[in-house]
């Protein structure tokens, strides 16, 4: 594939990417940014692993803005097909060309090749990401809901960038896209696929981590409702849960509870607002249970005594698991 | 100072090498790549250097573990000792299944389920083992579970394909031949054609105790696997106590009551005690050749095993290593106090994808919603 990827842009090294990160507001670690810099350094697919809503998606959102290109997204799910891949025909322009050279005097065979060549052509997000003008971010989601035949059939694709159409013959990249695949682990991935991959696995945030992206997307928050909420969802995320909150879910809450005017956590408040962060009955049962009150008293105790926030922490997850 | 790269592709070398003994999924195309990004990274910074490689070289998250271990190590001296522990776990896994349309065949089977309870002739050990458990399913019951047990044999055994074939008639139109057909015929309309999604079929193992242990629930085991043989076509059927049975033909048979009178004259043991290990060791042995990728294996047994448990390991782990997925029903997991903490049921749980259980209509249940989850029939968002 060598000079097919003459053109594209690089990044100076990590602290820039990790300034990127920052402009587009998105918090990361320095693992992260190592992996969205190798990725596009070495031009390899990066393979995002982890939980729901922690944030996997987004590493691709933020590359292609890091790189300044389109980003393209197949969304993956079971039974997901070429058409919807790869490339479909227009079939109503199809049509109305027949209608239009009705009497035209030309064989079916003439009509057949110009019918089923590239203007009438729907081009899905794998074709749009080969023949795009310029190296494009493709983001694969949820590669795990595909099953083993797509996935191969992927895998051919990210070693020859090349596609073939029976009615067209073979298109060949002019610009090998970066890529991102994302995973929840519903499915164990190829070992040939993951190997064609860099490799990120991305943790839900510990507890400094989701205090800065409260502070940083969540406006007008004080510091002292931002510190408990990130305290309040490491200890959520201790406990036996059906859907465990990710970070969208923390924003989420964090917003309603500043909707409501509040300025710290109280039952009544969490009690409120319970839907933003769990999302069965059964969760919900649990968390309005005693738990709520234990974890509510640990997060004002440590923050009216000024006491060691990790030992806090510590506590907290105790209770979740007792 | 300058990095030396000389003598650090030689540790980056060293250094995947010893991964690799670990079990981590790294070779010389790992390798390679991390020392190009080590060439991108300031390597004098301990943290860039760490992770350029463990973005490079690990592949899974059970590797990162080993690799953190042994970074720590290995680049802490630089002299680490040398081990050569095999990892050797299998990950936990979800199943993404899709469903069929239900087959009729079903409920002629259940009917027929209920006649042959009353037609029963006097002593024989048909009977015993019919009624065994059989008081425990009131009628309405029964076709509930049969129409779950359709359920499930489909989640587990079908699956979408992304391929397409022609069809007479269906929900799909094949455009491209639809307009083909049309401009072959000089702009007449000749009608719409059609396409079918290929459902694509797993080959189902069925591995079935029929040992004392799980006598009381014998009955509903064998209206489970006549189901599942039923509706899928592809299933192969073994019953074990101390050694193996293959009891596929034995099932065929159109009649459930003529197959269990088959079955307990054919099969030694029945109801006696239990040889898991050496039982699945069998099955590898003889009938090793009908596992492959697409493949479910699916094993109901409560686990007690009273012979060697590294045989019943090692089994498993085989199983689990050449089929798509292996599947383990319980009956005893919905039993109040039961946990599955016997040596047997301990030494396969890491082998197996799905744990659930399976003694009654509700637990069936919890196993379609399982089997249905990772499910989706269009794209979400």
């Amino acid at each position: 594939m060598g000079d097919r990827s003459v053109s594209r842009p690089t990044l100076g090294d990590v602290e820039q990417i990790l300034a990127a990160l920052a402009q587009e507001g998105y918090i990361a670690d320095r693992e992260i940014a190592t992996a969205i810099y190798l990725s596009i350094e070495l031009h390899k697919p990066l393979l995002v692993e982890g939980a729901a809503g922690v944030g996997k998606t987004e590493i691709a959102k933020v590359m292609a803005r890091a790189l300044d290109t389109d980003l393209i997204r197949l969304q993956c799910y079971e039974g997901l097909d070429v058409n919807t891949a790869l490339y479909e025909w227009n079939y109503q322009k199809q049509m109305l060309r027949i209608r239009l050279e009705e009497g035209s005097g030309r064989t079916p065979e003439e009509k057949e090749q110009t019918i089923f060549s590239e203007p009438f052509l729907l081009r899905r997000p794998l074709l749009q990401a080969i023949t795009h003008p310029r190296a494009p971010v493709l983001l694969v989601d949820e590669i795990d809901r595909v099953d083993e035949e797509f996935e191969a059939f992927l895998l051919e694709l990210l070693s020859d960038w090349q596609i073939t159409i029976p009615e067209i013959g073979t298109i060949r990249a002019q610009h090998v896209p970066y890529v991102v695949l994302t995973s929840n682990r519903t499915r164990e991935l190829s070992d040939a696929l993951r190997r064609r991959c860099l490799y990120l696995w991305i943790d839900y945030p510990s507890f400094e981590k989701e205090l800065a992206i409260v502070l940083r997307k969540v406006p007008g928050i004080s510091r002292q409702l931002a510190e408990q909420i990130a305290a309040f969802l490491h200890a959520v995320r201790a406990l036996d849960l059906q859907k465990v909150p990710g970070v969208a879910e923390t924003l989420d809450w964090s917003a309603a509870l500043l909707r409501l005017h509040r300025d710290h956590l109280d039952r009544e408040a969490v009690e409120r607002t319970l839907g933003c962060l769990f999302k069965h009955h059964e969760d919900q049962r649990v968390a309005r249970g005693p738990w709520l009150d234990r974890v509510l008293a640990v997060i004002a105790d440590a923050q009216r005594d000024g006491q060691s926030l990790q030992a806090a922490l510590d506590r907290l997850e105790r209770l979740a698991r007792g | 100072m300058r990095p030396d790269f000389g003598s650090l592709t030689e540790h980056v070398v060293e250094f995947s090498r010893r991964l690799r003994a670990r079990g981590v999924l790294c070779g010389p195309a790992e390798t390679a790549d991390a020392l190009r990004a080590l060439r991108a990274v300031n390597v004098l910074d301990r943290e860039a250097f760490r992770l350029a490689l463990r973005t490079t070289l690990p592949h899974r998250r059970e590797d990162l573990g080993v690799f953190d271990a042994l970074f720590d190590a290995y680049w802490q001296t630089g002299l680490a000792q040398r081990s050569e522990g095999q990892e050797d776990r299998p990950e936990p896994q979800a199943l993404a299944e899709a469903a069929g349309p239900g087959t009729p065949s079903l409920r002629r089977w259940a009917e027929e389920a209920a006649e042959g309870e009353q037609e029963l002739p006097g002593y024989s050990p048909v009977e015993v083992l019919s009624r065994k458990d059989f008081s425990s399913f009131r009628e309405d019951e029964l076709d509930v579970i049969a129409r779950l047990v359709v359920a499930i044999a489909r989640r587990i055994a079908t699956r979408w394909s992304r391929r397409r074939r022609r069809a007479r008639r269906s929900h799909l139109l094949d455009m491209r031949r639809t307009l083909r057909l049309h401009l072959r015929w000089g702009g007449e309309f000749p009608g719409l054609a059609f396409q079918r999604r290929k459902v694509r079929k797993h080959r189902v193992v069925l591995l079935c105790d029929v040992s004392g242990s799980m006598d009381v629930y014998s009955r509903f085991l064998i209206q489970f696997v006549y189901a599942l043989q039923d509706a899928l076509g592809r299933v192969e059927s073994f019953v074990f106590s101390t050694s193996l049975t293959r009891v596929t033909e034995e099932l065929r048979t159109r009649s459930l009551r003529a197959a269990l009178d088959r079955l307990s004259q054919r099969v030694p043991n029945w109801s006696g005690g239990t040889k898991i290990g050496s039982s699945l060791r069998q099955f590898l042995d003889r009938y090793g050749g009908l596992l492959d990728r697409h493949t479910v294996v699916l094993i109901v047994s409560d686990g007690w095993d009273t012979g060697e448990v590294e045989v019943l390991r090692r089994a498993m782990q085989e199983i689990r290593s050449r089929a798509a997925r292996v599947i383990w029903l319980n009956p005893l997991l919905g039993s109040p106090g039961y946990q599955p903490l016997t040596r047997g049921m301990q030494a396969a749980l890491p082998y197996v994808h799905v744990f659930a259980s399976a003694h009654n209509a509700d637990s069936l249940r919890e196993l379609e919603r399982v089997l249905a989850r990772g499910r989706v029939g269009r794209p979400r968002r």
